[in-house]
């Protein structure tokens, strides 16, 4: 292939590389899209899958758990462990509810199982530990995982536009709303 | 090493030594290792060793209701999990004979796009450094950025998507999203010519591309290969077009194939692929249509979270469907190929007519890549099997399963 003099040119005085130093010397003066991460935070995006609450009813203070079991048994990968038993008036009691967070892989299937908005993944996402212990989360620390992130509005929220239905409040409204009749 | 003399051409002849390349190589894109024996800096032999990153999703997939599978399918290809989640959705929807609505093929399509770009994205960024270009790496991920945060918006994660589901998608896309992701599209074409500025010309990268690898289009055939490694063999073939899913045949667009076969062939047709991915996308934003969804299809589809909080059947429906699997999925087999940015993602679906699959196959692209890699690299130098790897764009989570 014969080289034409406008090549000839080209290869002699580095034109194309010359064109690829100009842009990123030019690149020098537009401003960083970098974060200096853990000085400069970002917040999530509402609706973030990380960190597994259970939801504090407003109207008891407690879970609005009631163990049915859905969740555990829609997990794919079997991380929620329900212990229940009878209580005094034949109902459901929650015993002990235990997330392992390090087998979770963030699908929210709970979420979207849960017939009662009873679970919810919070967007807090910097957690860490020395043990393994501190990834099992029992039922008192899931229920202040809630406190401590989405209460207030922003679990009104969550639930609102990712989970629940468009005019109807599933967090916060009463248990009975929301069970489905005493079947 | 015994050095002696050859008598063929005169040339010094030394023993012939086995290199280890992998399994933590960083050029290996993941965990493939080759055993390479090399004499001087030539590849004579190259054997790939796969299955270190085997997790047995096609056997837990047998053990986990059709709803259950879907994170695992997340997991093969995990650069681009949004086009593995369409493709077995697509695949189970098929087996079931429901149809998506409008709307969600047309977010399905949309969303495939996008994970195509991000998958390109993250090739060329790799590729690149891999081959010496440090500054396009930076510049790619700028542009995943945005990408990846279009997802957590929409879905909440922004690898692992999860998003759709069978019979739809599980979020409605918003009028602020589709601006955000507009805009985007807007930007894009811009930012592809700032990486074709840095590298398209380059002598260096022309150096250690052109002419390398090179693969005709007949052997890429009898290979298998798919995807962009097969239409840079000037090979016209793309599931989208063959086999249409989604709504790709209701809309405009074009298969870049490339000449030689070579690298820089390879390169140039991802690159071109940027451009249809993006005015893909463009086009779906202009014509999506309003409407649900989800399909109401109560035997195989979850049911609105309204009609499971205020009505018993519903309850029970979605008691069953997450617990069990659908009651009457239909007994047969079905296999429904999609293009994913890698190549031809297949799924082989069996059911026994029970809530699981009674056996679920892949038939995943970079598995049959890495097969054609030996293929690539012997009798070239030791230097270009990075390039070869890096141009037939392997993920090993999708090769191992």
């Amino acid at each position: 292939m014969k080289m034409t003099f406008n090549d000839f040119i080209k290869k002699v005085f580095f034109v194309e590389i010359a064109k690829g130093l100009a842009l990123t010397m030019k690149e020098l003066f537009t401003p960083a899209v970098t974060r200096q991460y853990p000085k400069e935070k970002r917040n999530p995006f509402p609706g973030a899958r990380a960190l597994h609450a259970l939801v504090r009813s407003d109207v008891t203070g407690e879970a609005k758990c009631v163990g049915c079991g859905l969740c555990a048994a829609v997990c794919p990968s079997k991380c929620i462990h329900i212990y229940t038993t009878e209580g005094s008036d034949t109902m459901k009691v929650v015993n002990r509810y235990e997330i392992d967070v390090l087998r979770c892989v963030f699908c929210a299937f709970c979420v979207e199982a849960c017939p009662f908005g009873a679970i919810a993944l919070t967007d807090h996402f910097e957690y860490s530990g020395y043990s393994r212990e501190e990834f099992h989360y029992t039922k008192e620390r899931l229920l202040e995982n809630w406190d401590k992130y989405m209460a207030g509005d922003k679990g009104k929220i969550y639930f609102e536009r990712f989970w629940g239905p468009k005019e109807k409040d599933i967090a916060h409204s009463k248990p009975s709303v929301a069970a489905g009749g005493g079947a | 090493m015994t050095i002696e003399k050859t008598e063929a051409n005169g040339r010094l002849k030394a023993e012939e030594l086995t290199l280890n390349m992998g399994p933590q190589h960083p050029a290996t894109h993941g965990v493939l290792r080759l055993v390479l024996e090399l004499d001087g800096e030539t590849v004579v032999k190259c054997t790939p060793h796969i299955g270190y990153l085997h997790r047995g999703v096609e056997k837990l997939s047998e053990h986990s209701t059709y709803f259950q599978v879907l994170p695992l399918t997340d997991r093969l290809d995990y650069i681009s999990s949004m086009s593995n989640n369409i493709g077995y959705c697509t695949a189970v929807e098929r087996l079931f004979g429901i149809e998506a609505p409008e709307r969600a093929l047309y977010i399905r399509t949309m969303t495939g796009e996008m994970a195509r770009i991000l998958s390109h994205l993250l090739w060329l960024a790799t590729h690149a450094l891999d081959i010496g270009a440090m500054t396009v790496f930076l510049y790619c991920f700028r542009e995943r950025e945005k990408l990846v945060d279009l997802f957590e918006r929409l879905c909440g994660a922004r690898l692992t998507v999860t998003y759709p589901r069978i019979g739809g998608v599980k979020n409605d896309v918003t009028d602020e999203w589709l601006d955000s992701l507009f805009e985007f599209t807007e930007e894009f074409p811009g930012r592809i010519a700032e990486y074709e500025t840095l590298i398209d010309r380059n002598r260096i990268w022309l150096q250690r591309t052109k002419g390398i690898g090179v693969i005709s289009a007949e052997e890429a055939v009898n290979r298998g290969l798919s995807g962009p490694t097969l239409r840079g063999s000037g090979v016209a073939y793309d599931v989208r077009k063959y086999m249409p899913y989604g709504v790709y045949d209701r809309l405009e667009w074009e298969v870049p194939i490339g000449k030689n076969g070579d690298v820089y062939d390879r390169y140039r047709v991802r690159m071109e692929e940027f451009r249809q991915s993006n005015s893909i996308i463009r086009q779906c934003i202009e014509r999506i249509p309003s409407g649900p969804i989800l399909a109401d299809e109560p035997k195989f589809v979850l049911p609105a979270k309204e009609r499971v909080l205020n009505d018993m059947e519903h309850l029970v429906q979605q008691f069953i469907l997450m617990t069990k699997g659908p009651q009457t999925a239909p007994k047969g087999d079905v296999y429904v190929a999609t293009e994913v940015p890698k190549g031809e993602l297949g799924y082989y679906i069996i059911s026994d007519g029970t809530g699981k699959p009674y056996r679920m196959r892949v038939r995943a692209p970079s598995f049959v890549h890495v097969a054609a890699l030996p293929g690539l690299c012997e009798g070239n130098l030791i230097a270009d099997v990075i390039a070869n790897i890096g141009s037939i764009d392997i993920v090993l989570g999708e090769c191992d399963r």
